[in-house]
């Protein structure tokens, strides 16, 4: 169902030219990778806060706060930097396990993050009680975990 | 000098069996991925805190205490599996430009680690809640992400082997 606009995303003249010269490509990789430092630093700060551990003097809703700006930033960079990794690759991308499972926890994140978690840590800490910040930290940890091992694994398994 | 270490290694049994192993470099690899997540999400945050960019409310002192143990077992981790993928393929790693690179900013990343607890980090008492850092903090910072950009990147890049300056080429390493 998802193969024409696979293949469609192939044909692009973005995909050729990245295809077709030599430096584009390890440049959006290198900003990709340095997102993902900022993403992942922006996610641990709040999740580990959120965990009892990090910065607990600190409340909870002042962390996620000035953190936000850098988890939507890095994010969108994220997004920005990897079209262009995708289309040109489109159906290498497209007969890999690894790039639906790391879109699949892409997209649970994202879901998670922008709902429960972020609902969560705007509260006020009392009314939160000990358990539900740590489920939600530690499956919002084990998300990105998992989409940094499904990335890196379509590039090393195909 | 340098070489012969490198080639010594080559040779070692367990080095080969390593080498060889299916699935030994995609593990290592992918392990050193996710714990670079884990320290240089941490430094980049806690330099951006240094320099004024991030975090302006969040006690410096604090930040130390309280994240550096998780940074430093990313850091474990990443020794670790960076070690072992240069025992796995010394021969690899040897003429390669970036890993060299790669190394200076690591060497680079110390010393000013160990220059900022030297120095101005020793009177942190006196500022770790101002907003605005002083001088020497808010240098240490930028020449921090500078350097952590620069092992991400040069990481990264030891994948480009052949896209290096044609002096490194005509040196023959490989």
């Amino acid at each position: 169902m998802m193969l024409p606009f696979f293949e469609w995303m192939g044909g692009l003249r973005l995909s050729a030219f990245f295809l077709e010269s030599v430096w584009p490509t390890p440049i959006v990789q290198n900003i990709h990778l340095i997102a993902v430092a900022v993403f992942a630093g922006s996610v641990l700060l709040v999740d580990l806060r959120m965990l009892g551990r990090g910065l607990t003097k600190t409340p909870l809703a002042d962390l996620a706060r000035t953190v936000e700006p850098w988890l939507i930033g890095s994010f969108a960079v994220l997004v920005l930097s990897g079209i262009p990794q995708m289309t040109s690759t489109a159906l290498k991308q497209y007969y890999s396990p690894f790039f639906w499972w790391k879109m699949q926890a892409v997209l649970i994140g994202v879901i998670l993050t922008v709902t429960v978690r972020r609902r969560i840590a705007m509260r006020p800490e009392a009314e939160l009680g000990p358990v539900l910040p740590k489920v939600v930290a530690v499956v919002s940890i084990a998300l990105w975990t998992s989409v940094t091992i499904g990335a890196r694994l379509i590039g090393l398994m195909g | 000098m340098l070489r012969s270490l490198f080639e010594w290694v080559d040779v070692m049994p367990m080095s080969i069996a390593w080498r060889e192993s299916l699935n030994g470099y995609p593990l290592l690899l992918t392990a050193h991925v996710v714990s670079m997540g884990l320290v240089a999400g941490i430094i980049i945050f806690w330099d951006m805190r240094l320099a004024g960019m991030a975090l302006k409310g969040v006690s410096v002192a604090k930040i130390q205490a309280t994240m550096f143990p998780w940074m430093n077992l990313g850091l474990a981790i990443n020794v670790i599996t960076g070690l072992a993928m240069v025992f796995s393929q010394p021969m690899r790693y040897y003429p390669n430009f970036y890993f060299w690179i790669k190394f200076i900013f690591m060497v680079l990343a110390a010393v000013n680690a160990l220059y900022f607890n030297l120095t101005i980090n020793r009177t942190v008492e006196k500022w770790e809640h101002n907003p605005i850092m002083p001088f020497a903090a808010r240098m240490a910072g930028y020449a921090s992400l500078a350097l952590w950009s620069g092992i991400i990147v040069t990481g990264r890049m030891i994948a480009y082997s052949g896209l290096v300056p044609a002096w490194w080429i005509a040196l023959e390493l490989g």
